[in-house]
């Protein structure tokens, strides 16, 4: 059986409009959908540079709509929880009256069967717009907007939005054979029958771009040196939990064998971390010890196996023999 | 058969800022290629194929730009392609540009990096998305450390450089950090971000472009004829290694040796310290001068440290190293190894403003990227290569 792991990022961007764009999504807060001019076409959503000649466009903008066309469709017969509406709906393409380009939008009519190409449509605003595309909630059947009476626009350069994304991944036979191994509590590493290199969860070597298999595979001891590390001032970002300086290590394992990147060094302040000193693992339980961290897109990590590595106490190892092994 | 020689006619450049918040993404590539167009004396129809080049989509959450970006670069029709090889991506986009006219594939192509640092977070995109980044310079900062205590370098060094770039930035109108009151005090005494490198040893977050139009022998020429003198290649490299295996040495990585002297050998140049007038090397970090002199042959090993504390690599030295105001003044990421690229061709055009060296009619541009593993480097000349 194949172990797959999960991960999901997100962060949220500021996109900064421009002016041209900044002023689509002004309008739409007035609710008044406007295209640019470009030579005797009308382009809706306006765009900043004519996309023929590559020239840029004077900022001529034109009223259009609210009213369209439906040109072409699409139904949706199960949205997802990532779609705009949460029941049937079509994606269409609507060309806006006076406009000379169709626009890309949700359609809300109740059912496949009452859609069709030639249909007349218009928009159902969101209650309150804040200037973004969803401020049109949809497209409905008829010439009539739906929704609240137009206010003053509102002065709108920057859209901010949360970008999300999960990873599944499949571990390979290497990595399968490597998250067993660290969950019974031992480092396995492969060693290049060419250059004599061990790597960590790798299938081959980086040197000698040789294959390296099961056949290849010894275990490698829990302990070692820090070879280098750096004390980080966290910058703040969203979704970071580190307020104050931290510090990430690298431990070389058994003398001059496989570095361990980015690890905590447990039980010290961070202020007494030196290039040379001796650390061993300080594993998470048996029970507790998970291969999410691992994915297809790196190496062996020792994340959600081995906690951190604690300072043995015995006398440092020569800095210079280990200093320029970080990763 | 022969290689077609390739000039540079056309170089733009953005306003580096913190926050061009004036400004689309495209309307910022727009700024700097429309720029390089004008520099050109071409339009947008003029122009064969567009080379993008920029870092991790992650950073502004944008994926593959190059599809949005087609419309704002006169793309319609055209070969559109986009280069990634992390910070060194700049001058890999520059150096795939110039292999399409070397090549005799195209005869003007357009290429143009960027980075709008204020959309996104280079660190959260560094980090993989996950709490506990380190960021570059928490990658960097233990290989300083090695080149410190290998070098026997005094600390004051990586302040020095950190001073010298800021003030030649104050010739530059495009650079982002315009620090009119810098000083060594300053630095040594500003937080420790990523110990041993402090913060005004770091480069900036910055949003901005770069472009460059290349062309043809005869285009060449025919600028020169103009009173437009191009910048001549004299040679491109790029070169990568693993980031991570036993015997590896980070601080004179072997790509980088060998991406130096490929350049070398293709520009004729078997002394480069003596035969390169001015140089510009991707230092986000400041100890990373020292190290790159010595990383490409500039200086001995071990010593390159003793050429900045000369001062042979200040603007006034005998070997200037980055006269722009370098990586430690605008740091747009994508666009930053472009930067330095259309810097050492503007040198030899004799076309540097008030950050001009004198007598600059060879200059090398060197950026790099990831864990010091890609290296893209170029040389450029006031002459047209011999042969």
């Amino acid at each position: 059986m194949s172990t797959q792991t999960s991960q999901t990022i997100q962060f949220p961007y500021k996109r900064t409009l421009g002016p041209v764009i900044g002023r689509f999504f002004s309008e739409l807060t007035a609710l008044r959908i406007v295209g640019i001019r470009c030579g005797d076409r009308v382009v809706v959503p306006p765009m900043e540079y004519d996309p023929q000649t590559g020239e840029q466009l004077a900022e001529h903008y034109v009223e259009v709509g609210p009213a369209g066309t439906v040109v072409s469709w699409t139904w949706v017969p199960e949205p997802g929880p990532h779609h705009p509406l949460d029941r049937p709906f079509a994606y269409a393409l609507v060309k806006l009256d006076g406009a000379d380009t169709n626009l890309l939008h949700v359609l809300d009519t109740g059912g496949e069967d009452t859609v069709s190409t030639g249909m007349r449509v218009a928009p159902r605003w969101r209650a309150e717009p804040v200037g973004r595309i969803d401020d049109i909630e949809a497209f409905v059947p008829g010439e009539t907007p739906e929704g609240p009476t137009a206010g003053e626009p509102a002065d709108v350069r920057t859209m901010e939005f949360f970008s999300t994304i999960t990873y599944t991944d499949v571990l390979s036979p290497t990595l399968e054979r490597y998250a067993a191994s660290m969950r019974a509590g031992v480092i396995t590493g492969q060693r290049c029958p060419r250059c004599d290199r061990v790597f960590l969860g790798r299938g081959y070597c980086s040197v000698d771009a040789l294959r390296l298999g099961p056949e290849h595979e010894e275990a490698l001891p829990d302990h070692g040196v820090v070879s280098n590390y750096t004390i980080v001032t966290p910058t703040p970002y969203p979704g970071q939990k580190e307020t104050e300086p931290f510090a990430r290590a690298s431990v070389v394992l058994h003398g001059d064998e496989m570095v361990v990147s980015q690890q905590q060094i447990i039980g010290v302040p961070v202020a007494d971390i030196r290039v040379g000193m001796r650390v061993k693992a300080q594993w998470f339980p048996e029970a507790e010890r998970n291969a999410a961290e691992i994915s297809s897109k790196g190496w062996g990590t020792v994340a959600g196996f081995i906690e951190g590595w604690v300072p043995t106490g015995e006398p440092d190892e020569p800095a210079e023999q280990f200093m320029d092994r970080v990763f | 058969m022969a290689h077609e020689p390739v000039a540079v006619v056309g170089i733009g450049q953005t306003k580096h800022k913190k926050r061009r918040d004036d400004l689309s993404i495209a309307g910022l590539v727009r700024e700097a290629a429309q720029r390089a167009l004008d520099d050109a004396r071409l339009t947008w129809t003029d122009i064969d194929a567009v080379v993008i080049g920029k870092a991790p989509d992650i950073f502004e959450g944008v994926m593959k730009p190059e599809l949005y970006l087609a419309d704002a670069l006169g793309g319609a029709g055209k070969p559109v392609f986009r280069v990634h090889t992390a910070g060194s991506v700049g001058g890999s986009t520059a150096i795939v540009a110039s292999h399409l006219v070397s090549s005799r594939v195209h005869t003007r192509v357009l290429a143009v990096a960027w980075e709008k640092q204020s959309e996104g977070n280079a660190q959260f995109g560094l980090g993989g998305g996950k709490s506990g980044s380190i960021g570059a310079g928490g990658a960097f900062a233990p290989w300083i450390r090695a080149y410190i205590r290998k070098s026997g370098a005094p600390e004051h060094i990586g302040w020095q450089i950190a001073v010298k770039d800021r003030q030649n930035a104050l010739r530059n109108p495009y650079a982002h950090l315009h620090l009119k009151d810098i000083s060594v005090e300053k630095v040594r005494e500003s937080p420790m971000m990523w110990d041993p490198l402090h913060f005004l040893e770091s480069c900036p977050s910055s949003d901005g472009a770069g472009a460059i139009v290349l062309t043809d022998k005869a285009g060449g020429l025919a600028a020169a004829a103009d009173g437009r003198p191009p910048a001549w290649v004299l040679g491109t490299s790029m070169r990568s290694e693993p980031s991570s295996f036993n015997g590896r040495d980070p601080i004179r990585p072997q790509a980088g040796v060998d991406c130096a002297w490929d350049v070398y050998r293709q520009a004729g140049i078997t002394d480069p310290r003596r035969e390169i007038d001015v140089a510009e090397l991707y230092v986000p970090f400041s100890w990373y001068e020292p190290m790159w002199l010595e990383g490409h042959d500039l200086a001995p090993v071990g010593e390159g440290w003793k050429m900045v504390d000369r001062g042979e690599t200040a603007f006034d030295g005998s070997f200037p190293v980055n006269p722009s105001g370098g990586v430690l003044s605008s740091n747009p990421i994508g666009a930053s190894g472009m930067l330095r690229f259309l810097e050492a061709a503007l040198q030899v055009r004799g076309a540097a403003g008030e950050h001009q060296v004198d007598g600059a009619r060879v200059a090398l541009a060197q950026a790099y990227g990831a864990a010091a593993q890609y290296f893209a480097m170029w040389a450029v000349g006031s002459e047209p290569p011999s042969g």
